[in-house]
Protein backbone atom coordinates (compact mmCIF):
# COMPACT_ATOMS: atom_id res chain seq x y z
CA UNK A 1 0.00 0.00 0.00
CA UNK A 2 1.49 2.98 -1.01
CA UNK A 3 1.81 6.03 1.36
CA UNK A 4 -1.07 8.64 -0.13
CA UNK A 5 -3.22 5.33 -0.20
CA UNK A 6 -2.59 5.21 3.77
CA UNK A 7 -2.95 8.82 3.95
CA UNK A 8 -5.98 8.86 2.23
CA UNK A 9 -7.41 5.87 3.93
CA UNK A 10 -6.65 7.73 7.39
CA UNK A 11 -8.42 11.14 6.62
CA UNK A 12 -11.41 8.63 5.28
CA UNK A 13 -11.46 6.70 8.33
CA UNK A 14 -11.28 10.59 10.58
CA UNK A 15 -13.94 11.88 8.29
CA UNK A 16 -16.68 8.68 8.98
CA UNK A 17 -15.55 8.76 12.82
CA UNK A 18 -16.21 12.42 12.85
CA UNK A 19 -19.69 12.15 11.22
CA UNK A 20 -20.68 9.18 12.72
CA UNK A 21 -20.05 10.97 16.34
CA UNK A 22 -21.51 14.24 15.34
CA UNK A 23 -24.92 12.36 13.82
CA UNK A 24 -25.06 10.86 17.61
CA UNK A 25 -24.28 14.06 19.02
CA UNK A 26 -27.43 15.89 16.97
CA UNK A 27 -29.78 14.07 19.73
CA UNK A 28 -28.05 15.46 22.26
CA UNK A 29 -29.71 14.39 24.94
CA UNK A 30 -30.05 10.94 24.20
CA UNK A 31 -26.43 11.04 23.68
CA UNK A 32 -25.91 12.58 26.86
CA UNK A 33 -27.78 9.56 28.82
CA UNK A 34 -25.69 7.32 26.49
CA UNK A 35 -21.85 8.63 27.83
CA UNK A 36 -23.38 9.28 31.50
CA UNK A 37 -25.28 5.67 31.27
CA UNK A 38 -22.08 4.32 30.55
CA UNK A 39 -20.14 5.88 33.26
CA UNK A 40 -22.47 4.53 35.88
CA UNK A 41 -22.53 1.35 34.19
CA UNK A 42 -18.73 0.71 35.06
CA UNK A 43 -19.50 1.99 37.88
CA UNK A 44 -21.99 -0.96 38.84
CA UNK A 45 -18.99 -3.18 37.47
CA UNK A 46 -16.48 -1.85 39.91
CA UNK A 47 -19.01 -2.30 42.97
CA UNK A 48 -18.35 -5.95 42.58
CA UNK A 49 -15.09 -5.74 43.55
CA UNK A 50 -15.72 -3.54 46.16
CA UNK A 51 -18.01 -5.73 48.23
CA UNK A 52 -15.84 -8.41 47.42
CA UNK A 53 -12.17 -6.92 48.16
CA UNK A 54 -14.59 -5.85 51.29
CA UNK A 55 -15.04 -10.11 51.83
CA UNK A 56 -11.49 -11.11 51.01
CA UNK A 57 -9.20 -8.00 51.17
CA UNK A 58 -6.14 -9.45 48.59
CA UNK A 59 -6.21 -12.80 46.77
CA UNK A 60 -2.93 -14.02 45.74
CA UNK A 61 -1.27 -10.53 45.85
CA UNK A 62 -4.01 -8.99 44.10
CA UNK A 63 -5.98 -6.23 45.91
CA UNK A 64 -8.97 -3.80 44.71
CA UNK A 65 -5.94 -0.98 43.55
CA UNK A 66 -5.25 -4.11 40.69
CA UNK A 67 -8.38 -4.18 39.65
CA UNK A 68 -8.65 -1.01 39.21
CA UNK A 69 -6.03 -0.43 36.97
CA UNK A 70 -7.32 -3.34 35.18
CA UNK A 71 -10.65 -1.59 34.78
CA UNK A 72 -9.00 1.30 34.14
CA UNK A 73 -6.93 -0.44 31.31
CA UNK A 74 -10.22 -2.47 29.67
CA UNK A 75 -12.86 0.10 29.64
CA UNK A 76 -10.58 2.22 27.90
CA UNK A 77 -9.29 -0.08 25.56
CA UNK A 78 -13.47 -1.02 25.21
CA UNK A 79 -13.87 2.55 24.65
CA UNK A 80 -11.87 3.15 21.97
CA UNK A 81 -12.55 0.19 20.00
CA UNK A 82 -16.36 1.08 20.20
CA UNK A 83 -16.16 4.46 19.03
CA UNK A 84 -13.63 3.79 15.91
CA UNK A 85 -14.67 0.27 14.67
CA UNK A 86 -18.15 -0.66 16.12
CA UNK A 87 -18.59 -1.83 12.54
CA UNK A 88 -16.26 -4.79 12.83
CA UNK A 89 -18.87 -5.95 16.23
CA UNK A 90 -21.72 -6.02 13.15
CA UNK A 91 -19.88 -8.36 10.62
CA UNK A 92 -22.48 -10.72 11.40
CA UNK A 93 -25.43 -9.05 11.37
CA UNK A 94 -24.38 -7.44 8.17
CA UNK A 95 -23.75 -11.06 6.77
CA UNK A 96 -26.94 -12.27 7.86
CA UNK A 97 -29.23 -9.86 6.75
CA UNK A 98 -27.91 -9.25 3.38
CA UNK A 99 -26.44 -5.98 4.20
CA UNK A 100 -23.16 -6.75 2.75
CA UNK A 101 -23.86 -6.38 -0.86
CA UNK A 102 -24.04 -2.84 -0.10
CA UNK A 103 -20.39 -2.28 0.66
CA UNK A 104 -19.49 -4.69 -2.16
CA UNK A 105 -20.82 -2.09 -4.59
CA UNK A 106 -18.38 0.81 -3.09
CA UNK A 107 -14.80 1.67 -4.06
CA UNK A 108 -13.07 1.60 -1.28
CA UNK A 109 -12.05 -1.94 1.01
CA UNK A 110 -14.70 -3.85 1.99
CA UNK A 111 -13.66 -4.51 5.47
CA UNK A 112 -12.25 -1.29 6.28
CA UNK A 113 -15.68 0.02 5.02
CA UNK A 114 -17.61 -1.76 7.60
CA UNK A 115 -15.38 -1.10 10.25
CA UNK A 116 -15.64 2.65 10.46
CA UNK A 117 -19.18 2.95 8.81
CA UNK A 118 -20.96 2.76 12.78
CA UNK A 119 -19.36 3.91 16.12
CA UNK A 120 -20.97 2.99 19.26
CA UNK A 121 -21.02 6.85 21.18
CA UNK A 122 -21.55 5.74 24.73
CA UNK A 123 -18.18 3.87 23.70
CA UNK A 124 -16.52 7.24 24.84
CA UNK A 125 -18.32 6.96 28.34
CA UNK A 126 -16.35 3.95 28.95
CA UNK A 127 -12.98 5.70 27.77
CA UNK A 128 -13.52 8.37 29.86
CA UNK A 129 -14.65 6.11 32.68
CA UNK A 130 -11.07 4.14 32.47
CA UNK A 131 -9.08 7.52 31.97
CA UNK A 132 -10.91 9.01 35.27
CA UNK A 133 -10.05 5.00 37.16
CA UNK A 134 -6.37 5.50 36.07
CA UNK A 135 -6.18 8.89 37.53
CA UNK A 136 -8.03 7.97 40.38
CA UNK A 137 -6.07 5.02 41.48
CA UNK A 138 -2.49 5.28 40.34
CA UNK A 139 0.28 8.08 41.11
CA UNK A 140 -0.21 9.50 37.62
CA UNK A 141 3.31 10.93 35.87
CA UNK A 142 4.10 11.61 32.43
CA UNK A 143 5.49 8.11 32.08
CA UNK A 144 2.98 5.53 33.45
CA UNK A 145 0.30 8.08 31.90
CA UNK A 146 2.04 7.43 28.55
CA UNK A 147 2.06 3.40 29.12
CA UNK A 148 -1.42 3.39 30.10
CA UNK A 149 -2.33 5.07 26.92
CA UNK A 150 0.15 2.49 25.27
CA UNK A 151 -1.34 -0.82 26.68
CA UNK A 152 -4.86 0.83 26.21
CA UNK A 153 -4.27 1.01 22.34
CA UNK A 154 -2.70 -2.18 22.49
CA UNK A 155 -5.58 -4.44 24.22
CA UNK A 156 -8.10 -2.90 21.69
CA UNK A 157 -6.11 -3.67 18.93
CA UNK A 158 -6.14 -7.38 19.87
CA UNK A 159 -9.49 -7.06 21.08
CA UNK A 160 -10.21 -5.59 17.24
CA UNK A 161 -8.67 -8.67 15.75
CA UNK A 162 -10.57 -11.46 17.94
CA UNK A 163 -14.08 -9.62 16.60
CA UNK A 164 -12.60 -10.00 13.25
CA UNK A 165 -11.92 -13.80 13.56
CA UNK A 166 -15.17 -14.21 15.46
CA UNK A 167 -17.19 -12.31 13.27
CA UNK A 168 -16.19 -13.67 10.22
CA UNK A 169 -17.18 -17.73 10.92
CA UNK A 170 -20.54 -16.43 9.99
CA UNK A 171 -18.81 -17.20 6.08
CA UNK A 172 -18.86 -20.60 7.49
CA UNK A 173 -21.54 -20.91 9.93
CA UNK A 174 -24.41 -19.08 8.64
CA UNK A 175 -26.58 -17.48 11.63
CA UNK A 176 -23.59 -16.73 14.03
CA UNK A 177 -24.52 -13.09 15.42
CA UNK A 178 -25.15 -14.14 18.95
CA UNK A 179 -23.06 -16.93 19.73
CA UNK A 180 -20.04 -14.18 18.22
CA UNK A 181 -21.55 -11.46 20.41
CA UNK A 182 -21.22 -14.03 23.63
CA UNK A 183 -17.74 -14.93 22.62
CA UNK A 184 -16.39 -11.28 22.76
CA UNK A 185 -18.16 -10.76 25.94
CA UNK A 186 -16.63 -14.08 27.01
CA UNK A 187 -13.29 -12.32 26.45
CA UNK A 188 -14.28 -8.77 27.88
CA UNK A 189 -15.59 -11.18 30.71
CA UNK A 190 -11.70 -12.08 32.03
CA UNK A 191 -10.93 -8.68 32.49
CA UNK A 192 -13.52 -8.74 35.22
CA UNK A 193 -11.67 -10.88 37.15
CA UNK A 194 -8.50 -10.77 39.90
CA UNK A 195 -5.96 -11.72 37.16
CA UNK A 196 -3.64 -13.79 39.87
CA UNK A 197 -6.59 -16.67 40.30
CA UNK A 198 -6.13 -18.08 37.05
CA UNK A 199 -4.41 -21.22 36.74
CA UNK A 200 -3.60 -24.32 34.68
CA UNK A 201 -5.42 -25.51 31.77
CA UNK A 202 -7.21 -22.27 31.99
CA UNK A 203 -4.23 -19.79 31.54
CA UNK A 204 -3.66 -21.81 28.43
CA UNK A 205 -7.13 -21.53 27.18
CA UNK A 206 -6.37 -17.77 28.04
CA UNK A 207 -3.49 -17.83 25.90
CA UNK A 208 -5.05 -19.28 22.92
CA UNK A 209 -8.76 -19.33 22.50
CA UNK A 210 -9.80 -16.31 23.94
CA UNK A 211 -7.02 -13.83 24.31
CA UNK A 212 -7.63 -12.76 28.15
CA UNK A 213 -4.27 -12.94 28.88
CA UNK A 214 -3.23 -10.57 26.41
CA UNK A 215 -5.66 -7.46 27.00
CA UNK A 216 -6.08 -8.08 30.96
CA UNK A 217 -2.85 -9.96 32.78
CA UNK A 218 0.33 -8.45 30.71
CA UNK A 219 -1.03 -4.90 30.63
CA UNK A 220 -1.36 -4.57 34.42
CA UNK A 221 1.62 -6.73 34.88
CA UNK A 222 4.04 -4.82 32.73
CA UNK A 223 2.47 -1.36 33.76
CA UNK A 224 3.34 -2.41 37.77
CA UNK A 225 6.58 -3.81 36.28
CA UNK A 226 8.03 -3.53 33.24
CA UNK A 227 9.15 -6.41 31.15
CA UNK A 228 10.83 -6.43 27.78
CA UNK A 229 9.41 -10.27 26.86
CA UNK A 230 5.44 -9.62 28.43
CA UNK A 231 5.68 -6.81 26.15
CA UNK A 232 7.09 -7.59 22.82
CA UNK A 233 4.74 -10.50 23.47
CA UNK A 234 1.73 -8.76 23.69
CA UNK A 235 2.72 -6.67 20.02
CA UNK A 236 3.42 -9.92 18.40
CA UNK A 237 0.24 -11.22 19.68
CA UNK A 238 -1.36 -7.77 18.48
CA UNK A 239 -0.37 -7.95 15.24
CA UNK A 240 -0.44 -11.80 14.42
CA UNK A 241 -4.61 -11.69 15.64
CA UNK A 242 -5.41 -8.81 13.42
CA UNK A 243 -3.25 -10.67 10.25
CA UNK A 244 -5.28 -13.56 11.15
CA UNK A 245 -9.03 -11.69 11.31
CA UNK A 246 -7.85 -10.09 8.23
CA UNK A 247 -7.17 -13.07 6.69
CA UNK A 248 -10.21 -14.89 7.47
CA UNK A 249 -12.36 -12.13 6.70
CA UNK A 250 -11.38 -12.04 3.03
CA UNK A 251 -10.97 -15.73 2.58
CA UNK A 252 -14.41 -16.17 3.80
CA UNK A 253 -15.73 -12.95 1.68
CA UNK A 254 -14.75 -15.16 -1.43
CA UNK A 255 -17.47 -17.81 -0.29
CA UNK A 256 -20.08 -14.94 0.31
CA UNK A 257 -22.94 -14.81 -1.78
CA UNK A 258 -25.22 -12.12 -2.18
CA UNK A 259 -27.93 -11.96 0.26
CA UNK A 260 -30.19 -10.87 -2.60
CA UNK A 261 -31.89 -8.48 0.17
CA UNK A 262 -34.09 -5.54 -1.18
CA UNK A 263 -33.97 -2.55 0.56
CA UNK A 264 -32.80 1.03 0.63
CA UNK A 265 -29.54 2.31 2.38
CA UNK A 266 -29.33 5.47 3.41
CA UNK B 1 -71.98 -10.45 21.74
CA UNK B 2 -70.60 -6.90 21.35
CA UNK B 3 -67.46 -6.19 19.48
CA UNK B 4 -65.24 -4.70 23.09
CA UNK B 5 -65.84 -8.46 24.51
CA UNK B 6 -65.56 -10.48 20.90
CA UNK B 7 -61.73 -8.89 20.64
CA UNK B 8 -61.42 -9.21 24.01
CA UNK B 9 -62.47 -13.11 24.11
CA UNK B 10 -60.14 -13.45 20.99
CA UNK B 11 -57.44 -11.79 23.00
CA UNK B 12 -57.49 -14.50 25.78
CA UNK B 13 -57.75 -17.53 23.23
CA UNK B 14 -54.72 -19.14 25.00
CA UNK B 15 -53.86 -21.68 21.90
CA UNK B 16 -52.79 -19.37 19.84
CA UNK B 17 -50.39 -17.90 22.54
CA UNK B 18 -49.10 -21.57 22.97
CA UNK B 19 -48.84 -21.75 18.88
CA UNK B 20 -46.64 -18.27 19.52
CA UNK B 21 -44.55 -20.09 22.07
CA UNK B 22 -44.05 -23.30 20.03
CA UNK B 23 -42.86 -21.00 16.84
CA UNK B 24 -40.62 -19.24 19.00
CA UNK B 25 -38.97 -22.25 20.32
CA UNK B 26 -38.45 -24.17 16.61
CA UNK B 27 -36.77 -20.29 15.50
CA UNK B 28 -34.43 -20.57 18.26
CA UNK B 29 -33.74 -24.25 18.10
CA UNK B 30 -33.06 -24.14 14.45
CA UNK B 31 -29.86 -22.44 14.80
CA UNK B 32 -28.12 -24.38 17.06
CA UNK B 33 -24.93 -23.43 16.78
CA UNK B 34 -25.90 -19.99 18.71
CA UNK B 35 -27.85 -22.45 21.43
CA UNK B 36 -24.22 -24.18 21.66
CA UNK B 37 -22.03 -21.43 22.06
CA UNK B 38 -24.42 -19.50 24.64
CA UNK B 39 -23.96 -22.85 26.90
CA UNK B 40 -20.59 -23.26 26.15
CA UNK B 41 -19.71 -19.56 27.26
CA UNK B 42 -21.54 -20.09 30.51
CA UNK B 43 -19.26 -23.40 30.75
CA UNK B 44 -16.15 -20.84 30.76
CA UNK B 45 -17.89 -18.73 33.18
CA UNK B 46 -18.23 -21.55 35.54
CA UNK B 47 -14.85 -22.45 35.01
CA UNK B 48 -13.62 -18.90 35.77
CA UNK B 49 -15.58 -18.88 39.24
CA UNK B 50 -14.30 -22.19 40.02
CA UNK B 51 -10.99 -20.77 39.92
CA UNK B 52 -11.78 -17.63 41.62
CA UNK B 53 -13.82 -19.14 44.54
CA UNK B 54 -11.37 -21.93 44.83
CA UNK B 55 -8.59 -19.97 44.95
CA UNK B 56 -10.91 -17.16 47.50
CA UNK B 57 -11.75 -20.31 49.77
CA UNK B 58 -7.78 -21.39 50.12
CA UNK B 59 -6.31 -18.19 50.80
CA UNK B 60 -8.60 -16.60 52.95
CA UNK B 61 -8.29 -19.78 55.18
CA UNK B 62 -12.11 -20.74 55.32
CA UNK B 63 -14.21 -24.05 53.82
CA UNK B 64 -17.64 -21.92 53.98
CA UNK B 65 -18.79 -18.15 53.73
CA UNK B 66 -22.36 -17.01 54.70
CA UNK B 67 -22.99 -20.33 54.59
CA UNK B 68 -22.04 -21.56 51.26
CA UNK B 69 -19.25 -23.79 50.33
CA UNK B 70 -17.04 -23.98 47.22
CA UNK B 71 -19.45 -26.02 45.54
CA UNK B 72 -22.28 -24.61 46.44
CA UNK B 73 -21.12 -21.45 45.48
CA UNK B 74 -20.52 -22.66 41.86
CA UNK B 75 -23.60 -24.00 41.88
CA UNK B 76 -25.69 -21.68 43.10
CA UNK B 77 -23.80 -19.37 40.53
CA UNK B 78 -24.17 -22.39 37.00
CA UNK B 79 -27.99 -22.34 37.92
CA UNK B 80 -27.89 -18.14 37.97
CA UNK B 81 -26.26 -17.82 34.90
CA UNK B 82 -27.70 -20.59 32.81
CA UNK B 83 -31.07 -18.95 33.84
CA UNK B 84 -30.24 -15.42 32.89
CA UNK B 85 -28.33 -16.81 29.89
CA UNK B 86 -31.41 -18.28 28.54
CA UNK B 87 -33.41 -15.38 28.86
CA UNK B 88 -30.87 -13.02 26.69
CA UNK B 89 -31.48 -11.02 24.47
CA UNK B 90 -34.13 -10.00 26.44
CA UNK B 91 -37.71 -8.65 25.06
CA UNK B 92 -36.64 -4.96 25.52
CA UNK B 93 -34.39 -4.62 22.49
CA UNK B 94 -37.44 -6.22 20.17
CA UNK B 95 -40.10 -3.94 21.67
CA UNK B 96 -37.63 -0.69 21.57
CA UNK B 97 -37.13 -1.60 17.75
CA UNK B 98 -40.68 -2.19 17.06
CA UNK B 99 -41.75 1.40 18.52
CA UNK B 100 -38.78 3.36 16.77
CA UNK B 101 -39.19 1.36 13.64
CA UNK B 102 -43.37 2.27 14.10
CA UNK B 103 -43.81 -1.33 13.74
CA UNK B 104 -46.12 -1.41 17.06
CA UNK B 105 -48.73 0.08 14.76
CA UNK B 106 -49.58 -2.51 12.78
CA UNK B 107 -49.19 -5.28 15.72
CA UNK B 108 -51.62 -3.54 17.59
CA UNK B 109 -54.29 -4.06 14.84
CA UNK B 110 -53.83 -7.85 15.33
CA UNK B 111 -56.16 -9.93 16.91
CA UNK B 112 -54.04 -10.88 19.92
CA UNK B 113 -52.93 -8.41 23.05
CA UNK B 114 -49.61 -7.25 22.31
CA UNK B 115 -48.05 -8.29 25.81
CA UNK B 116 -49.22 -11.40 26.37
CA UNK B 117 -47.89 -12.39 22.46
CA UNK B 118 -44.78 -11.34 23.44
CA UNK B 119 -44.86 -12.88 26.75
CA UNK B 120 -45.42 -16.09 24.72
CA UNK B 121 -42.83 -15.38 22.33
CA UNK B 122 -40.53 -14.52 24.96
CA UNK B 123 -41.08 -17.63 27.20
CA UNK B 124 -40.73 -20.29 23.88
CA UNK B 125 -37.24 -18.47 23.23
CA UNK B 126 -36.13 -19.25 26.86
CA UNK B 127 -36.46 -23.10 27.09
CA UNK B 128 -34.32 -24.72 24.32
CA UNK B 129 -31.72 -22.22 25.37
CA UNK B 130 -32.78 -23.21 29.28
CA UNK B 131 -32.54 -27.15 28.14
CA UNK B 132 -28.63 -26.97 26.83
CA UNK B 133 -27.51 -23.99 28.80
CA UNK B 134 -28.71 -26.75 32.08
CA UNK B 135 -27.81 -29.89 30.52
CA UNK B 136 -24.59 -28.69 29.11
CA UNK B 137 -23.19 -26.36 32.42
CA UNK B 138 -24.43 -28.96 34.88
CA UNK B 139 -21.42 -31.23 33.27
CA UNK B 140 -19.43 -29.22 33.08
CA UNK B 141 -19.86 -28.21 36.99
CA UNK B 142 -20.08 -31.70 38.11
CA UNK B 143 -16.93 -32.07 36.45
CA UNK B 144 -15.44 -29.18 37.92
CA UNK B 145 -16.74 -29.16 41.45
CA UNK B 146 -18.62 -32.38 42.18
CA UNK B 147 -21.98 -32.70 43.15
CA UNK B 148 -24.51 -30.75 46.21
CA UNK B 149 -27.72 -33.09 46.32
CA UNK B 150 -30.66 -30.66 46.09
CA UNK B 151 -34.06 -31.72 47.98
CA UNK B 152 -37.09 -32.85 45.94
CA UNK B 153 -39.16 -30.09 47.44
CA UNK B 154 -36.34 -27.07 46.89
CA UNK B 155 -35.91 -28.28 43.08
CA UNK B 156 -39.86 -27.95 42.84
CA UNK B 157 -40.24 -24.78 44.71
CA UNK B 158 -37.01 -23.49 42.25
CA UNK B 159 -38.84 -24.22 39.54
CA UNK B 160 -42.23 -22.31 40.63
CA UNK B 161 -39.80 -19.19 42.00
CA UNK B 162 -37.88 -19.59 38.49
CA UNK B 163 -41.02 -19.37 36.10
CA UNK B 164 -42.17 -15.87 38.46
CA UNK B 165 -38.51 -14.97 37.83
CA UNK B 166 -38.64 -14.96 34.38
CA UNK B 167 -42.60 -13.21 34.95
CA UNK B 168 -41.02 -10.59 36.52
CA UNK B 169 -37.79 -9.74 34.34
CA UNK B 170 -40.20 -9.91 31.12
CA UNK B 171 -42.55 -7.41 32.71
CA UNK B 172 -39.61 -5.05 33.91
CA UNK B 173 -37.50 -5.44 30.44
CA UNK B 174 -41.13 -5.03 28.67
CA UNK B 175 -41.74 -1.47 30.25
CA UNK B 176 -38.36 -0.40 29.66
CA UNK B 177 -38.43 -1.13 25.71
CA UNK B 178 -42.13 1.02 26.55
CA UNK B 179 -39.80 3.93 27.34
CA UNK B 180 -38.90 4.19 23.98
CA UNK B 181 -42.30 6.02 23.09
CA UNK B 182 -40.95 8.98 24.81
CA UNK B 183 -36.40 8.60 24.45
CA UNK B 184 -34.89 7.93 21.47
CA UNK B 185 -32.62 5.46 22.76
CA UNK B 186 -33.24 3.20 25.23
CA UNK B 187 -30.44 1.57 25.29
CA UNK B 188 -28.30 3.31 28.24
CA UNK B 189 -31.81 1.67 30.88
CA UNK B 190 -30.63 -2.09 29.12
CA UNK B 191 -26.81 -1.52 30.44
CA UNK B 192 -27.76 -0.19 34.03
CA UNK B 193 -30.88 -3.17 34.20
CA UNK B 194 -28.10 -5.50 33.14
CA UNK B 195 -25.59 -4.21 35.51
CA UNK B 196 -28.10 -3.89 37.91
CA UNK B 197 -28.71 -7.73 37.54
CA UNK B 198 -24.93 -8.44 37.91
CA UNK B 199 -23.94 -6.75 40.78
CA UNK B 200 -27.29 -7.09 42.74
CA UNK B 201 -28.41 -10.21 41.09
CA UNK B 202 -25.83 -12.79 42.03
CA UNK B 203 -24.53 -12.97 38.73
CA UNK B 204 -20.55 -13.07 39.65
CA UNK B 205 -20.40 -12.44 43.49
CA UNK B 206 -23.14 -14.79 45.25
CA UNK B 207 -25.19 -12.53 47.45
CA UNK B 208 -24.76 -14.73 50.50
CA UNK B 209 -21.29 -13.39 50.30
CA UNK B 210 -22.19 -9.88 50.56
CA UNK B 211 -22.10 -8.15 53.92
CA UNK B 212 -25.22 -9.27 56.07
CA UNK B 213 -26.54 -5.30 55.76
CA UNK B 214 -26.44 -5.40 52.34
CA UNK B 215 -27.93 -8.64 51.94
CA UNK B 216 -31.09 -7.82 53.73
CA UNK B 217 -31.70 -4.64 51.17
CA UNK B 218 -30.85 -6.87 48.39
CA UNK B 219 -33.19 -9.98 49.03
CA UNK B 220 -35.91 -7.17 49.01
CA UNK B 221 -35.02 -5.62 45.47
CA UNK B 222 -35.92 -7.14 42.18
CA UNK B 223 -32.43 -7.77 40.85
CA UNK B 224 -32.26 -11.03 43.62
CA UNK B 225 -35.59 -12.22 42.28
CA UNK B 226 -35.23 -12.98 38.95
CA UNK B 227 -32.72 -15.64 39.24
CA UNK B 228 -30.96 -16.04 42.14
CA UNK B 229 -33.52 -16.90 44.33
CA UNK B 230 -34.83 -19.85 42.47
CA UNK B 231 -30.70 -20.88 42.35
CA UNK B 232 -30.62 -20.07 46.24
CA UNK B 233 -33.76 -22.55 46.47
CA UNK B 234 -32.49 -25.78 44.37
CA UNK B 235 -28.97 -25.56 45.97
CA UNK B 236 -29.63 -25.18 49.54
CA UNK B 237 -33.43 -25.31 50.28
CA UNK B 238 -35.15 -23.16 53.02
CA UNK B 239 -38.88 -23.44 53.25
CA UNK B 240 -39.36 -19.90 55.21
CA UNK B 241 -36.78 -18.30 53.04
CA UNK B 242 -38.74 -19.83 49.59
CA UNK B 243 -42.36 -18.49 51.11
CA UNK B 244 -40.42 -14.89 51.56
CA UNK B 245 -39.16 -15.05 47.88
CA UNK B 246 -42.06 -16.04 46.82
CA UNK B 247 -43.78 -12.83 48.22
CA UNK B 248 -41.16 -10.61 47.50
CA UNK B 249 -41.36 -12.00 43.77
CA UNK B 250 -45.37 -11.74 43.29
CA UNK B 251 -45.18 -8.12 44.76
CA UNK B 252 -42.95 -6.78 42.50
CA UNK B 253 -44.81 -8.97 39.28
CA UNK B 254 -48.12 -6.79 40.54
CA UNK B 255 -46.57 -3.42 41.11
CA UNK B 256 -44.68 -4.26 37.33
CA UNK B 257 -48.15 -5.40 36.03
CA UNK B 258 -49.41 -2.28 36.44
CA UNK B 259 -46.55 -0.22 35.59
CA UNK B 260 -46.31 -2.53 32.36
CA UNK B 261 -50.15 -1.59 31.20
CA UNK B 262 -49.79 2.23 32.52
CA UNK B 263 -47.11 2.73 30.09
CA UNK B 264 -48.55 0.37 27.56
CA UNK B 265 -51.77 2.45 27.99
CA UNK B 266 -50.08 5.79 27.66
CA UNK B 267 -47.62 5.12 24.86
CA UNK B 268 -49.93 3.59 22.95
CA UNK B 269 -51.93 6.87 22.73
CA UNK B 270 -48.54 7.77 20.81
CA UNK B 271 -49.49 5.67 17.72
CA UNK B 272 -51.31 6.52 14.92
CA UNK B 273 -51.53 4.91 11.57
CA UNK B 274 -50.87 7.01 8.31
CA UNK B 275 -52.87 5.40 5.46
CA UNK B 276 -50.16 5.09 2.06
Amino acid sequence: MSQSTVDKYFWLSFEMIKSNVMTAMEYRTSFLIQVVGMIVNDVGLILIWVIFFQKFPAINGWSFSDSAMLFAITTSSFGILMTLCRGAYSISETITKGGLDYFLALPKNVLWHITVSKSDSSAIGDFFFGLGMFFLTTNPDLQHFFMYIGYTVLASTIMFGFILVTQSLTFWLGNFQEASEQIFHLLVGFTLYPQSVFHGAMKIFMLTLVPGFFVATVPVEIIKNFDPVLFFLMVGYAMGIVTLGISLFHLGLRRYESGNLLGSQI
Amino acid sequence: MNTKSLKLKAQLNIAKYLEVAKISYSNVSTYFSNVFVKSVTVVVRIWIFTQLYSVTYIVSGVSSVGGLTVPMAIWTLTLVQSFQTASRPGVMRVIDEEVKSGNIAYSLGKPYSYILFHYFNHMGKIVPNLFWNLLISGFATLFLVGSVMPKFEGVIFGVILLFFGYTLDFLITFSLGLLAFWVEDTSAFVWLYSKGQMVLGGLVLPIALFPNYLQKIVEFLPFSQFFYSAAQTIVSFDLAKTFFFIEVQLTWIVVFIFITKFLFLKGGKNVSINGG
